[in-house]
């Protein structure tokens, strides 16, 4: 096909559309689908903390502000990296909460050896908070996802792995309203580490999940 | 852009035409090495990747950037096929299924000296012969070849299979003895 003959096409099949609202809306918007979800789940738990003993422990609070902050940065980075024109930096915004998060979970785990000796950092098993934890990022990401492929799909492994990154800081800042008690080195490893291993797989197939391919099949392109 | 988002067509044909030429010359800048065919398609996949996400355009933002971005995007994509496909694929310069070449002409598909194997088949006992031009060279089928000759079906299996032990035989001796000598 001519490119005059393409551009005639293309004219002609510019209907009206609904412009993308702002990154930082769509990323309001996609808090104002998820919050209210991951408080059900929450409030459907019965073992809830107590909140006074949440406000007392600082380095939980400030984990959790750590978490929440990432995952607000997280959203923001990855709707902004679906619309073309925007500076890559902006690729780097959740890095600096998370570098929070991670002090605040390493400084915990010293605080552990130093009062409890090798007992302070001993691992184990805790496959409970699975189920809450992947009941608490579903509706999250399935909403995420299908926002995402609004966009155009530029750096799709990077959007997908900060989808997931937001997904799972949101999920685990709900999580630990549960397990407000958990030693820093199993927050560190299986909570920390479970977000890591999350974004990486999710970035490992974001090129099936965003590409081009799923928006180019209109009726102009169908005889390219 | 932003009436060609609202759905004037006059615009966005003024704009998408407006904007080729600039796109071709960043694509020609960027990969100078290109026939201008394959600089033609590339401009064509970023119009179609432009209009495909037309819908992030924000009329506050500059648009320039947002068009280079997304033909940087289109031409790395692009640089990325290209490599796979070359990483993938052999090119072949000339097929070997020709009829003058050794390797369209293997041993396999047939005896090589017709000659030699009319004078073995001369060679072999009356019965034997007989079952082998029926079955073999005119391809009869058994039941042809039986009231043909009037030998039973059975007698004929035995014969042929005799008669092809005998030829093998014979042929490949004959062969070992010209490689002998040669």
């Amino acid at each position: 096909m001519e490119t005059n003959q393409l551009i005639r096409r293309l004219a002609e099949d510019a209907a009206p559309i609904r412009r993308l609202p702002a990154p930082w809306r769509r990323a309001a918007i996609w808090f104002a689908i998820s919050l209210p979800y991951v408080a059900a789940v929450i409030y459907a738990h019965a073992a809830l903390v107590d909140p006074q003993q949440m406000l007392a422990d600082r380095q939980f609070l400030v984990e959790e502000a750590a978490t929440l902050l990432t995952a607000i940065a997280a959203v923001i980075a990855a709707f902004c990296s679906v619309v073309p024109g925007f500076s890559r930096m902006m690729l780097l915004l959740p890095l600096p909460p998370l570098l929070v998060w991670l002090a605040s979970l390493g400084e915990g785990c010293l605080r552990d050896w130093l009062r409890l000796g090798a007992a302070g950092l001993q691992l184990r098993p805790d496959w409970d908070c699975l189920p809450p934890a992947a009941m608490l990022g579903i509706v999250p990401m399935i909403a995420i996802v299908v926002m995402l492929r609004r966009g155009a799909p530029l750096y799709p492994r990077v959007t997908l792995a900060l989808a997931a990154l937001a997904t799972a800081s949101l999920a685990n800042f709900a999580l630990r309203t549960f397990h407000v008690g958990d030693a820093s080195i199993m927050v560190l490893v299986w909570h920390f580490g479970g977000v890591l291993v999350l974004s990486l797989l999710a970035g490992w197939i974001g090129k099936l999940v965003l590409s081009w391919k799923h928006l180019t099949t209109g009726p102009a392109t169908a005889d390219k | 852009m932003r009436s060609a988002q609202d759905g004037d067509s006059g615009a966005y044909r003024q704009l998408l035409t407006e904007i080729t030429p600039l796109l071709r010359r960043f694509v020609c800048g960027q990969r100078r090495f290109l026939q201008p065919c394959d600089i033609e398609d590339l401009v064509q996949d970023i119009l179609l990747s432009l209009h495909s996400v037309r819908a992030t355009y924000d009329p506050n933002r500059p648009f320039l950037p947002w068009l280079v971005a997304i033909a940087r995007n289109r031409l790395a994509d692009g640089a990325r096929r290209t490599l796979r496909r070359a990483a993938n694929e052999i090119s072949v310069a000339d097929y070997p299924e020709t009829f003058s070449r050794d390797a369209a002409n293997k041993l396999d598909d047939g005896y090589g000296d017709p000659e030699a194997l009319k004078q073995a088949i001369g060679n072999l006992p009356r019965g034997q012969r007989r079952a082998i031009e029926m079955l073999k060279l005119r391809e009869m089928s058994l039941k042809e070849a039986a009231s043909a000759s009037g030998m039973s079906v059975a007698a004929l299996k035995v014969a042929v299979h005799r008669g092809m032990g005998a030829l093998r035989k014979v042929l490949n001796d004959e062969e070992q003895t010209w490689k002998r000598t040669n």
